[in-house]
């Protein structure tokens, strides 16, 4: 079985500026959940634009191919099936929800799979319900509060049955009602799961396994328990040991 | 400005938001270009028929049920645009007939899709437009307006409170119309930025046709 996702050895440096990825390689089974952490400006957000081929607008020609999403390489041919593969979900809520409508925004992926009538509807009303936003399909964006609009950026990747679910900062700006809502709807979505927050509670209960992104560079990978309770690693990447692992044995499950 | 007024769809349960979209387009669309072709000669005829239109208007928005005041606070949010573009007029001979006739038959126009917007649901115009065979990037523009229209107000409001919560002292209109300036300014950049992110989010749920985001 082919890896989730392989990185091999990815450097990206936007037009004119420094390196933002700098020879970044990890692979992700089917089925984990891995946390993505490091502080600002690390290149969080540009890795996981790579990984469903927004970045880089040009894919260079070259042999060896930096992404593989199920083994599939990420070249121009492959972008559509990759696209369906990897669904992401952007830190601003409001960049994501681009349809007048709940309803039209939740279908704009299935739509470009060629999902019409019925089968459209049926999967919408699915992924509202999973999300517990049934009777929102006709409201509009700009009337829901910060944890509704979540939710249905989550429904809207859902709604293209993506393999990898990768997810910017997804409860950066949740109170903690909508935080732990949250939480519990990404716990019960059986795809690989890529998290990448500052929220260190959250990666301690949602990802057995987290990486460590510093100046584009990955400086660490390992059991997240395990690398979170490193507090000289935590202060060295502008990071804190979370106080839920305070009072607790670093190999405690 | 308050982002209630830019709503500008009502919902009630009234005749006129009954009937078919399609049937209220090809009407404002007829009202508006009987309207725009009234030759600038015909003097008595021409006011008659913006007479006419007006009167019709009138009896449209009464039975929409909507509240007059709001369609007239719409109506005048707009008004500045009419005056600007019939203030041109006056270097034209006969100066204030002709600027007579534009405010006439501009505001008509406004008052028409006023009425339009007030009775219809946007995306239902852009579903019948698409109909119609409109081009999708036009549509797919006219969409996404709709959508970050309210987002911009809200930025440009958060914006200026910004700013106000670290203005201390009484400042020259001078500054305060570089200030203005300066949020227009960052408020282009931010709208640029955002719209790559919007393409990303677009692109990242596999959009890649001419299709626009709405059905």
């Amino acid at each position: 079985m082919p890896a989730a996702l392989e990185v091999r050895d990815l450097s990206f440096r936007y037009d004119g500026g420094r390196a933002t990825l700098s020879g970044v390689s990890f692979t992700v089974q089917p089925g984990e959940c891995v946390g993505l952490l490091g502080p600002n400006g690390a290149g969080k957000s540009t890795l996981l634009l790579h990984l469903n081929g927004i970045l880089p607008e040009r894919l260079p020609a070259r042999s060896e191919p930096a992404v593989l999403v199920d083994g599939l390489p990420l070249a121009p041919a492959n972008l559509p099936a990759v696209r369906q593969r990897v669904g992401l979900m952007f830190q601003q809520s409001d960049d994501q929800l681009f349809c007048p409508t709940v309803w039209e925004d939740v279908a704009f992926g299935p739509r470009q799979l060629g999902l019409r009538g019925d089968a459209l509807g049926q999967r919408v009303r699915a992924c509202l319900e999973r999300v517990n936003l049934d009777g929102f399909e006709h409201r509009r964006p700009h009337q829901l509060s910060q944890g509704e609009k979540r939710r249905v950026c989550l429904a809207g990747v859902l709604a293209c049955e993506p393999g990898v679910l990768v997810l910017d900062e997804p409860t950066s700006d949740l109170d903690p009602r909508g935080r732990r809502e949250f939480k519990l709807l990404l716990r019960g979505i059986p795809a690989t799961r890529i998290i990448a927050t500052h929220d260190l509670e959250l990666v301690v209960e949602l990802c057995p396994r987290s990486l460590l992104l510093d100046g584009g560079e990955l400086v660490a990978d390992g059991p997240t328990v395990e690398l979170l309770s490193d507090e000289a690693l935590m202060l060295a990447h502008g990071l804190e040991k979370p106080h839920i692992l305070q009072h607790r044995h670093p190999h405690a499950a | 400005m308050h982002a209630g007024l830019l709503e500008s769809y009502q919902p009630r349960r009234s005749p006129v938001h009954r009937l078919a979209t399609q049937t209220k387009l090809v009407a404002a669309l007829a009202l508006i270009f009987c309207v725009v072709s009234i030759p600038k000669g015909w003097d008595r005829m021409g006011w008659t028929v913006f007479d006419g239109t007006a009167l019709l208007l009138v009896m449209t928005a009464a039975r929409s049920r909507l509240s007059a005041a709001f369609l007239l606070r719409r109506l005048l949010l707009l008004e500045p645009f009419v005056l600007g573009v019939a203030a041109l007029s006056f270097w034209q001979p006969h100066g204030w007939t002709v600027f007579w006739h534009a405010v006439a038959r501009s505001t008509l126009c406004l008052a028409t899709l006023v009425l339009l917007a007030a009775t219809t649901p946007f995306s239902e115009i852009v579903r019948v437009l698409r109909t119609w065979r409109v081009p999708a990037l036009l549509l797919t523009t006219l969409t996404l307006m709709d959508r970050y229209l309210f987002v911009l107000i809200e930025e440009t409001g958060r914006m200026q409170r910004a700013r106000a919560s670290r203005t201390f002292v009484v400042r020259s209109r001078w500054a305060v119309w570089r200030t203005l300036a300066e949020t227009l300014g960052e408020l282009f950049v931010r709208s640029t930025e955002r719209a790559g992110r919007i393409y990303a989010a677009m692109c990242a749920r596999g959009w890649e046709t001419s299709e626009p985001p709405v059905g």
